[in-house]
């Protein structure tokens, strides 16, 4: 890829890298730091990503293992779960009335995927609100294809287990 | 508490998949049939129905970029294009090279001692500069480079990017030297006369001493009044002496230096048109630190020079 590759790069997918690491960081002002870090080492190596390469799911692959790094420090894992619980969330606005709950849904939704484990956490965001390919969850998160899918699996498991009575339809799960 | 029934537990991942959209029809219709018996079941799939139209108005939930955040991305990385020096490490006779480019020009060239790596090269140490390891930007230049020093080329007309010298001074002597054509020799005193500091001969061949160009930037090709050789990348005077020797200079070891008979060679008319013999009279009355030397009629012909029409360098070849 030629420089003008690279500058079309960054015009298509710096809102989406953006805010995939808004909704794992939780913070503005990480989110931007971490999505410049991820433009910056796609810079130092996007001349060897072979031309027909998918260039979204490689930058996904590098803002994950920026992001990573970022969370290697366990403190700042704990800094973002409280900034979640602190802001609430990343809505800007609340919907008509009967939205409130749904909202509210969404709001502890939020909250859940926060305190789930790093690896899970990402692989949900990376899938369900990413809408990546397992093989492209599987690639950023450095691990098997059935790994990626168990990491999915298991997030849902948890906030189901923990949005059950806030507004979701009551399952099974309070033995 | 209870336990999960085995039917329900072996079905959950299926369930998952068929709540969220990741069924295929089969594994959706088994799930159908399970969850119409079983009321539990039922109640975890519409959960998980609810978490995923969740999730939907998560991901529509606009979050825009400030564009004050995308400016500064793109300060930082106009930054980061401006220092990033692409640089790979090749084999060649001369031994391991280190060539490196940036998006203005060819920027560095440095030998390296056989084994070392690129922590152990002189680049590695500069400041303000981002070494990239990228074969491809510079597998062009290498080719020519190698074609160059085994003598299938004489002109590299790469762009060049004097980034590394460490002077104004310095990048003057460097640009003055790119100019002495292939086949040629001039002298320290030259060059510094040539930059308007007469008598800096001795800052002249520092400055070559780091010249981050060598071969590219031709500082071989610039030797001592005398017509020694004197120095050349640090300790490696048998290196110029070959570059010479590639390009049609004569030079005879003398001790532990080489020297090039500057009484034998052809020498460029001083208005810069012909060649001439050395004892043609336009000659003689030259400064010898103004001298512009040629080891051969062809090598002076080939840089756009005639035969001088009073000694007819042409028809009387120096005999060596």
């Amino acid at each position: 890829m030629d420089s003008e590759g690279f500058d079309a790069l960054v015009a298509t997918h710096h809102p989406e890298i953006y805010r995939y690491l808004l909704r794992t960081t939780f913070r503005a002002s990480e989110a931007e730091d971490l999505a410049q870090e991820t433009f910056l080492r796609a810079y130092r190596a996007h001349r060897t990503l072979p031309s027909d390469a998918n260039s979204r799911a490689w930058l996904f692959a590098i803002a994950t293992n920026v992001a990573r790094n970022h969370f290697r420090s366990e403190s700042r894992r704990r800094h973002a779960h409280a900034a979640v619980h602190a802001e609430g969330s990343l809505a800007v606005a609340d919907g008509p009335e009967g939205q409130t709950l749904f909202n509210e849904t969404r709001v502890r939704l939020e909250t859940v995927v926060a305190g789930l484990p790093l690896k899970q956490r990402l692989a949900f965001t990376l899938r369900k609100v990413h809408e990546l390919d397992y093989d492209a969850v599987a690639r950023s998160l450095d691990c098997s294809v059935d790994s990626a899918r168990a990491h999915v699996f298991q997030a849902l498991r948890k906030i189901r287990r923990s949005l059950n009575g806030y507004g979701l339809p009551l399952g099974s799960d309070d033995r | 508490m209870t336990r999960k029934p085995a039917t329900c537990l072996e079905i959950e991942p299926a369930l998952v998949a068929a709540a969220t959209g990741e069924a295929d029809t089969t594994t959706a219709a088994r799930v159908e049939a399970h969850t119409r018996t079983c009321a539990s079941c039922r109640g975890e799939f519409a959960s998980y129905r609810a978490i995923d139209r969740a999730v939907d108005t998560w991901r529509g939930a606009p979050a825009p970029v400030e564009p004050s955040a995308r400016e500064r991305l793109e300060v930082r990385l106009a930054d980061l294009r401006r220092r990033a020096l692409l640089y790979r490490i090749f084999p060649s006779p001369l031994g391991p090279i280190l060539i490196a480019r940036s998006e203005e020009g060819v920027t560095c060239v440095e030998y390296l001692v056989a084994g070392r790596d690129f922590a152990h090269s002189r680049l590695a140490r500069v400041p303000g500069v981002e070494p990239i390891e990228d074969g491809a930007e510079v597998e062009g230049l290498y080719g020519e480079l190698l074609e160059f020093v085994e003598g299938r080329r004489s002109r590299l007309a790469w762009p060049l990017d004097l980034r590394l010298a460490r002077s104004d001074f310095h990048r003057a002597v460097l640009t003055a030297t790119a100019r002495i054509p292939y086949g040629a020799v001039r002298s320290y005193a030259g060059i510094a006369r040539e930059v308007g500091r007469p008598s800096a001969t001795r800052a002249v061949a520092q400055a070559l001493r780091w010249n981050p160009l060598p071969i590219v930037v031709p500082c071989h090709r610039v030797i001592g009044l005398s017509g020694a050789l004197t120095g050349y990348a640090g300790d490696k005077l048998t290196l110029k002496q070959r570059l010479l020797s590639v390009e049609g200079v004569p030079a005879v070891k003398i001790g532990h230096d080489f020297r090039v008979p500057r009484d034998a060679m052809y020498v460029r008319s001083p208005d810069g048109s012909a060649y001439c013999l050395p004892s043609c009279s336009w000659i003689v009355a030259e400064p010898p630190q103004e001298l512009t030397l040629f080891g051969s009629p062809a090598r002076a012909e080939a840089a756009g020079l005639e035969p001088c029409s009073d000694c007819h360098p042409d028809l009387h070849p120096i005999s060596r």
